[in-house]
């Protein structure tokens, strides 16, 4: 009894395992084809789940149905300009024809080698042939100066602002359009082709950064003239104002001073103009106050004054 | 059936028995008992509250299930992929968060990190732009089927939207007032990019974070603000010389002002003063014109003549020294004259 069991479970097992040789799972996430010994046998397998094929002599290739990354390498390429940027270019793409794929380049390495191949020579035709604005600005590139402070509208006055002639999201069509041209003979579909990275190689760019250092400081230099050329300004007003105000005082203070001076001749005309001969007399006994030690007197003899005088020593 | 049950009994009776050396039928029984205790522990799987599971049974999507414990057939017949569907996820441009720790964090270097934040803007000079992608897994199925690497494809894409985004405008106004402009850009570009791949992601912000020109460039900038307060400053300096000066010359031009109508009063007032005397002393001089001449005239030599220093008198050109006047004075004349 123990024998027939072994022999049935050794049976069992068998089955078990040609059941399990002959049945295989394609995932949600793939495609598969079976090949039997090399040689691809019906359609491709695009519906997930359990399907069966002959034990030990088919096999399947399994390959993947999303969408695919492709990064490209970081290239140097010198635009029309002859400026050289470096390039870095990434692309969605996906195995549309499993059986071609297979055919033309086995697996994922070798479609990534064709991709590296195509994508970076048409990134390298399309980017040696423009201009780098070209590149960098896109189609409804528009400048609104006035939003712009004026020393920086002032700072881009030397620079080409012109609308680009494609821009950047057409160039990248172009890319698109030149390298899927050459994807269905490997049974891939490219979904799209972008320019992730655009800078300049390191040599450029130390030329680049001096260049608006040299920006820059002439609009700092352009800011302290202004401030002195104002403050010479307000300082000038200020010298004038101050001339204005002297000047207009002096001036008022003369005509107070003529007015009066005019006054008190009047006064004194209509006075004195009563009796001048008396008025005479009067000023010459006032000038006679003023005679002190200093002064010497000469008196003649036959003056009423040294008769006077005479009459006062007696 | 009755092979289960024996199962059961073997497994229940198995420890009761004598232990004589491992039988064939012991091995099976052993064999199947593991089975059965692996297929309870694979036929059951829990869902975290943020999470959603997608339940495949042979490979083909069969459904999604809601957090909460769930049961499935066993032996990877159904298969359960977890996705965290109601986190915000979170990629980064041009600098990574520290602290948010892990083996993929630590392979970017920052040459890396500077590739990424430098871009050239539309007047072609160059900025470093830092910036987050703020995301959540909107559609699981999408997110696991469409695309084998979506976060790749958006960390790629994130960068290739933002340079174009930057590169469309003049580098001046994105340092300043293009920010938010830039961010929402940039969010509805990626959005649609996503959208176009269908892969199940949902953008929810674009944050913009340092936006600086490159590193060597920037104390050049720095001196165009320190150029800006200069300017002000010097026109503070200079309206606070006008203003202190101003008002002071006003003052001044008052005050000569002042001293003028001072000057013209007072002349206007010795005027009248002395013309009042002039007159009242006239009046008094017509009563009696010739005593009061006298008079007036010999007051007033009595009161100066005192003070006089020396006095002389001469007699038909001749000069006399008046004797007995002033003793000093007389001798001091008579001893010049002497000398003559």
């Amino acid at each position: 009894m123990s024998k027939n069991l072994t022999i049935a479970a050794v049976v069992l097992a068998g089955l078990f395992f040609v059941g399990f040789k002959s049945a295989f799972v394609i995932d949600q996430a793939e495609q598969g084809i079976i090949v039997q010994f090399g040689e691809p046998i019906g359609d491709v397998i695009a519906d997930p789940g359990l399907h069966w094929r002959v034990p030990f002599i088919q096999e399947v290739r399994r390959f993947d149905k999303r969408l695919l990354a492709w990064d490209g390498d970081v290239s140097q390429i010198p635009t029309l300009g002859r400026e050289f940027i470096i390039v870095d270019t990434t692309a969605r793409w996906r195995i549309d024809d499993p059986l071609q794929f297979l055919r033309s380049v086995r697996d994922e390495s070798g479609a990534r080698a064709r991709l590296d191949d195509i994508l970076d020579s048409v990134a390298r035709d399309i980017v040696s042939g423009t201009e780098l604005e070209e590149i960098v600005r896109s189609a409804d590139w528009e400048v609104d100066m006035s939003n712009l402070a004026e020393e920086e509208a002032d700072a881009l006055a030397e620079t080409d602002l012109e609308r680009p002639k494609k821009g950047r999201a057409m160039l990248e069509g172009d890319m698109f359009a030149a390298s899927s041209r050459l994807m269905p003979e490997l049974g891939i579909e490219l979904v799209d082709v972008r320019i992730k990275r655009i800078n300049y190689i390191d040599s450029v760019r130390v030329q680049v950064e001096t260049r608006m250092i040299s920006e820059r400081q002439s609009i700092a230099a352009r800011f302290r003239s202004e401030g002195q050329g104002r403050s010479q300004e307000i300082l000038g007003g200020m010298e004038r104002d101050l001339r204005r105000i002297r000047s207009e005082a002096e001036r008022t203070a003369q005509e107070i001073r003529g007015t009066a001076d005019a006054e008190a001749t009047q006064i004194y005309g209509a006075a004195f103009g009563q009796d001048p001969e008396f008025y005479a007399f009067f000023k010459t006994l006032e000038s006679y106050d003023a005679l002190n030690e200093n002064t010497t007197l000469m008196i003649d003899a036959q003056s009423d004054f040294y008769r006077y005088l005479q009459s006062t020593q007696r | 059936m009755s092979q289960s049950r024996n199962v059961l009994h073997e497994i229940l009776g198995g420890q009761q028995r004598p232990p004589d050396g491992p039988t064939g039928r012991q091995i099976a029984t052993g064999l199947v008992a593991l089975l059965v205790l692996a297929a309870a522990f694979t036929s059951f799987y829990t869902v975290q509250p943020e999470e959603r599971a997608v339940v495949k049974r042979f490979g083909a999507v069969y459904g999604i299930t809601d957090p909460g414990l769930h049961f499935k057939l066993p032996f990877g017949i159904d298969s359960v992929q977890k996705v965290a569907t109601e986190r915000v996820l979170k990629e980064e441009f041009g600098f990574r968060t520290v602290d948010s720790s892990g083996p993929e964090r630590t392979r970017f270097s920052p040459r890396n990190i500077l590739d990424e934040s430098l871009m050239l803007t539309g007047d072609l000079n160059i900025i470093q732009v830092e910036w987050v992608v703020q995301y959540r897994i909107s559609d699981p199925i999408k997110y696991l089927y469409a695309m084998r690497e979506p976060t790749r494809t958006l960390r790629d894409l994130s960068e290739s939207v933002m340079r174009r985004v930057v590169g469309n405008r003049i580098g001046s106004e994105v340092l300043t007032i293009g920010r938010v402009e830039i961010a929402n850009d940039a969010r509805d570009e990626i959005q649609a990019a996503m959208n176009r791949y269908e892969n199940g992601l949902h953008i929810i912000t674009v944050e913009l974070q340092d936006v600086v020109p490159p590193e060597r460039v920037q104390p050049a900038f720095n001196e165009v603000n320190e150029a800006r307060q200069e300017l002000e400053r010097m026109v503070n300096e200079a309206n606070r010389e006008l203003n202190q000066a101003i008002p002071r010359a006003e003052g001044t031009a008052n005050r000569v002002i002042a001293e003028a109508e001072g000057y013209a009063t007072e002349r206007v007032n010795r005027a009248l003063g002395e013309t009042a005397r002039f007159t009242a002393v006239l009046a008094e001089y017509r009563n009696a014109p010739e005593v009061t001449r006298t008079r007036l005239y010999l007051e007033t030599l009595h009161q100066a003549l005192p003070r006089v220093g020396s006095i002389f008198v001469t007699q038909e050109g001749q000069v006399l020294p008046l004797l007995n006047l002033r003793e000093p004075e007389l001798r001091q004349i008579a001893t010049s004259e002497g000398a003559q």
